[in-house]
């Protein structure tokens, strides 16, 4: 056998062999604290995206609004567009701040800098960690509703493991019937709502919210609507879909807050 | 030199890979990079290469060690073969070798993930997002020319 194969052999015996040795132990991340240092480029990035963008940004605003003025005499409406940009930043963040005033569990908010660099993982790299109050199993939301659950954290990052993710759960009921079940992500943008007894009636476009009963999760949090039922002839149990409220593609800034 | 140009170029690989995101799906651009490794460096240094982005593809997300290592250091090594024993470049024979290379990786990611943990995503979603990635990643292979081709 030439030499070049049994190098490759010998590779792939020893990729099984680690990933054989790790599936019921510890998971053994040799370069684990790079991940520091990418984050700290990530940030660098967006602040110089900013940066670079907001002159644009500007730009093109004022583009649109002269188009306006020239529609529309409105003054109001003038300086509503040139300033839309921070009116719409503001806007979020006054829904925040609107959170953090009816929440007593508020935390912190944090910004959203990257997603984890493999598809396989629905999580997000937030620019606040342990030195500004996050740890670990703190839960993220929107005005819109439950994001996930914090699943890590280090002293300046931390990560967010979104509602869509396969290892995520929690306790949630449907707002109508009340029906209780366990909310889980599917790894592709919807979830399902697991556990829900076959005699219940559920219908498209309910909402399920958290219930609180895992103790982890505070209850009453909106997660989604249901968007497909699927009432099986055999088995104890429905399969109804989920739909989160929190659009993964659009979150921008997450508020923290405390376990239940 | 030119394994510091490497660790750059994978480095800066790594941050656009976690700014990107179409329709929900992150670029398997690591991907690309094995595979560039491979028709640069040669079978052996391809798959060390491919390996060694895999390692840190795998640290950095978390999850356990081993299904980047497998699929990255095999397709730095496959891409590699495919020019000096198969066939000879030609810019469409690019694209399409590294659309067959990148669908090659994820179906190693899915299964070693689902084997020696938990499936990632229901398998529709899986194969869906692994068709997008090649497809995503097959207009790179035009540029991904070997050096006997330059």
């Amino acid at each position: 056998m030439p030499k070049k194969w049994l190098l490759l052999l010998l590779f792939i015996i020893i990729s099984l062999s680690l990933m054989t040795y790790q599936s019921n132990r510890k998971y053994f991340l040799p370069l684990e604290s790079l991940s520091n240092v990418l984050n700290i480029f990530h940030e660098i990035k967006i602040s110089l995206k900013d940066s670079f963008t907001s002159p644009f940004k500007r730009m093109l605003l004022k583009e649109q609004e002269n188009k306006r003025l020239k529609e529309e005499l409105s003054g109001l409406l003038k300086e509503q567009q040139k300033w839309q940009e921070t009116f719409l930043e503001n806007k979020k963040l006054r829904e925040l701040l609107a959170l953090k005033e009816k929440e007593q569990r508020y935390v912190t908010a944090a910004r959203v800098i990257a997603r984890t660099v493999e598809q396989w993982s629905n999580t997000f790299i937030l620019d606040k960690g342990l030195s500004d109050g996050i740890a670990k199993d703190m839960i993220a939301v929107t005005d819109k509703g439950l994001v996930g659950k914090i699943s890590g954290a280090s002293n300046s990052y931390s990560h967010l493991l979104l509602l869509s993710d396969i290892n995520f759960s929690a306790a949630a009921r449907l707002q109508t019937s009340r029906a209780e079940g366990i909310i889980s992500g599917t790894g592709f943008r919807k979830c399902r709502l697991k556990y829900v007894p076959y005699e219940e009636e559920v219908r498209k476009g309910d909402i399920v919210i958290t219930s609180g009963l895992d103790l982890l999760f505070p209850p009453g949090i909106p997660i989604g609507f249901v968007s497909e039922v699927n009432k099986k002839n055999i088995g104890l149990f429905q399969e109804i879909e989920v739909i989160p409220f929190a659009d993964n593609s659009k979150i921008e800034f997450v508020a923290i807050i405390k376990k239940g | 030199m030119k394994y510091l140009l490497w660790a750059v170029m994978l480095f800066f690989t790594l941050i656009v890979q976690g700014s990107i995101s179409i329709f929900d799906i992150t670029p398997n651009l690591t991907a690309v990079l094995a595979c560039y490794a491979g028709i640069r460096e040669r079978e052996v240094k391809g798959m060390f290469f491919g390996s060694f982005i895999g390692i840190v593809e795998d640290s950095i997300s978390g999850a356990f060690l081993g299904p980047n290592l497998l699929s990255k250091g095999l397709i730095g090594y496959f891409s590699s073969l495919m020019y000096t024993r198969f066939f000879i470049w030609t810019p469409l024979l690019g694209a399409i070798s590294i659309f067959i290379l990148t669908l090659t990786d994820g179906l190693i990611v899915f299964l070693s993930k689902s084997l020696f943990a938990n499936i990632p995503v229901s398998i529709g979603a899986g194969v869906l997002i692994i068709i997008m990635q090649s497809l995503f990643n097959a207009p790179l292979g035009i540029f991904l020319r070997p050096k006997k081709e330059q």
